[in-house]
């Protein structure tokens, strides 16, 4: 029996996000989602269960809309959520989100093993894991590819510069994950719908003892951006032709 | 006590570092220490290369995870007070440097790609990459010491002096606690790719390939361009088709070629920021919407199963 946590965060999907004439982003369009690896790590955590037996509680700290991400998470097989909500929790740095999901982890729901996403796809900061991992004073191993539990303990095949350390873990331990850990699956009608029958347990900001204060502050986001000349060609020989006349002229074949 | 801090895995991590750990520490005013694994050497020629003090940390017995180290690093910055430590973006830093960070409760700039020193406030801002690479970041740590990850790569490595050597002692410190995670192998990697980081010419395999033996078509399109073969994400890093370190992006590595083509790569912002200072990008998607046309210089609308064997006939005319 083993009964995992897993943590996802519901970030703003990039691929929607603007940039005005002055170079500042514009959000006014956006969309959300699951972060692109949180789904993997749910599906890892969901797998895990289904081999060991045991529980998959996905656990979020987030502003109310991620109540969306919260069903959209459960339709993906865990078996309830954790959501700790508040709209300050929009914009938290990662030793606070790291300080958060502890406090609701161990407050909340028993765990042998903690899976996170290798890192988010908004912030990217990759610090959140081993942060939680300290907070809760476990183990830790990230960027892990595979693992298997035995007695009380978990491998990990972790990806290092150069070569894979198979680590070993004493339970209860955290891992953060890579997205070769496993393929999500697409959930179905049927999922969603089971999805909105299992428990959500919301935690307030003033369940907790504290919500610590930021340790880095953000001066200025820009956006960044690749200026090209986008030209484009057909696939036919003529196209071919000009394309080959164009790296040429540009010289690049050498 | 005060100073400013870099740990590395290996040298050539370490002597990037001290470039620019060098010039923070004298816009600081204050000392600068290396801090490297097992190398004693590594850690003598940080000296050589502009470091006041160098520190090796060592195993009591056989190497395990890094993180054993943790304890002690906690332990040293407590006692010595830095203002700052840099510490290499790797895999097995990145997340010790999380660690220490969170025992310290200090804040940690990630992935950081230019460090500022503001004279006023006596800080360091901090640039990294936000929403995939689509937006800059500038951040500063509230806390002491502040903390950054920085890629390999990101900064030009610190020369040695002309003139007589610099000498300094090399302080050695013996890992204190008991690890809490055992290593029970380090596997090779089966195959590992040559470093392309700085290659002319760069062949991108995406995704729009149907099964890894097609990728013999950008292996085609490579000789005759004399380029290198690299692939996105979910090629290296989710199917295997290629060694992970050809992974071009935000997670993998940043390329500077004259030349990029990408052959079935959708363009995802995650990818194209490895590619920000390349000369020239093209790219073959057999879908006109793909977002990769609007990052790129040239574009060949087309399927690349049929269109590279064009491109490959044309090219070789042409020589
Ligand atoms: C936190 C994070 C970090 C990431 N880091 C990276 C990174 O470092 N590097 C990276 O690459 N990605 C990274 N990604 C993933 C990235 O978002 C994209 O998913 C990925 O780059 C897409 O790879 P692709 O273009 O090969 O595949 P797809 O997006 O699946 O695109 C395939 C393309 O091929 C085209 N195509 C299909 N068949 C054909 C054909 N026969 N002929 C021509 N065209 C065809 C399709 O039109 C499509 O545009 C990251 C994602 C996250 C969330
Ligand atoms: N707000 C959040 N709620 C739940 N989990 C989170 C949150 N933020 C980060 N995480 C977890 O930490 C991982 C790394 O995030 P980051 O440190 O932001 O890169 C993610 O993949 C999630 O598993």
């Amino acid at each position: 029996m083993l009964d995992i946590v897993v943590c996802f965060k519901w970030v703003v999907d990039e691929a929607f996000i603007r940039r005005t004439s002055s170079g500042d982003l514009d959000f006014s369009s956006v969309d959300y989602k699951i972060s692109e690896y949180d789904r993997n790590a749910i599906e890892a955590a969901v797998r895990l269960r289904e081999e060991y037996g045991g529980s998959v509680t996905a656990v979020i700290v987030g502003a109310p809309e991620a109540a969306k991400g919260v069903k959209d998470a459960l339709s993906r097989g865990p078996d309830r959520a954790v959501f700790a909500e508040d709209p300050l929790f929009r914009d938290l740095d990662p030793s606070q989100t790291a300080s958060v999901l502890g406090q609701v982890i161990s407050s909340k729901t028993p765990f042998h093993l903690i899976i996170c996403g290798e890192g988010s796809g908004d912030v990217y900061s990759q610090q959140t894991g081993p942060r939680l991992a300290e907070f809760l004073g476990i183990p830790c191993a990230a960027y892990v590819q595979r693992l298997t539990v035995k007695e009380e303990k978990v491998m990990a095949d972790r990806k290092v510069e150069g070569f894979i350390e198979v680590d070993i873990l004493p339970l209860p331990a955290l891992v953060t994950v890579l997205p070769d850990i496993a393929t999500p699956r697409i959930p179905g009608v049927k999922d969603t719908l089971m999805a909105s029958k299992k428990a959500v347990i919301k935690v307030g900001k003033n369940e907790l003892t504290a919500v610590p204060p930021p340790l880095l502050k953000t001066q200025s986001l820009k956006a960044a951006r690749v200026e090209r000349e986008c030209e484009k060609f057909t696939a036919e020989a003529e196209g071919i032709k000009r394309f080959v006349a164009a790296l040429q002229k540009r010289g690049v074949l050498k | 006590m005060a100073g400013v801090w870099v740990l590395g895995e290996n040298r050539e991590q370490l002597f990037e570092l001290l470039s620019i750990g060098r010039s923070l520490a004298d816009k600081y005013g204050t000392t600068l220490a290396a801090f490297a694994f097992q190398d004693t050497q590594a850690a003598r020629d940080c000296i050589a290369r502009g470091a006041d003090r160098a520190v090796v940390l060592k195993y009591r017995g056989q190497e395990g995870p890094l993180d054993v180290f943790m304890p002690t690093i906690v332990e040293e910055v407590k006692g010595k007070d830095p203002d700052m430590l840099l510490i290499a973006s790797t895999y097995r830093l990145k997340e010790l440097a999380a660690r220490i960070a969170e025992r310290l409760k200090a804040g940690l700039c990630s992935d950081c790609i230019k460090l500022v020193f503001n004279e006023e406030e006596k800080s360091v801002e901090m640039e990294r990459l936000m929403y995939g690479g689509s937006a800059v970041q500038k951040v500063v740590c509230l806390s002491r010491p502040a903390m950054a990850t920085i890629p390999p790569g990101t900064f030009e490595k610190a020369e040695a002096g002309s003139g007589p050597g610099k000498e300094g002692d090399v302080d050695e410190i013996v890992q204190t606690n008991e690890p809490a995670v055992t290593m029970l192998e380090r596997k090779v990697r089966e195959r590992e790719a040559k470093d392309i980081r700085e290659a002319r010419t760069v062949i991108c395999v995406g995704r729009g390939f149907e099964k890894k033996e097609d990728i013999k078509l950008a292996e085609e399109l490579a000789t005759v361009l004399r380029g290198e073969i690299a692939g996105t994400r979910p090629v290296t890093e989710e199917l295997h088709w290629l060694p992970e370190s050809l992974c071009i992006g935000l997670s993998g590595i940043q390329v500077r070629p004259d030349l990029y083509i990408g052959l079935g790569v959708s363009g995802q912002i995650q990818h194209v920021t490895g590619l920000r200072d390349a000369k020239v990008i093209c790219a073959v998607n057999r879908d006109a919407n793909a977002p990769i046309f609007g990052v790129s210089d040239l574009g060949i609308v087309g399927d690349l199963y049929d269109v590279v064997p064009k491109l490959v006939d044309e090219l070789k005319k042409g020589f």
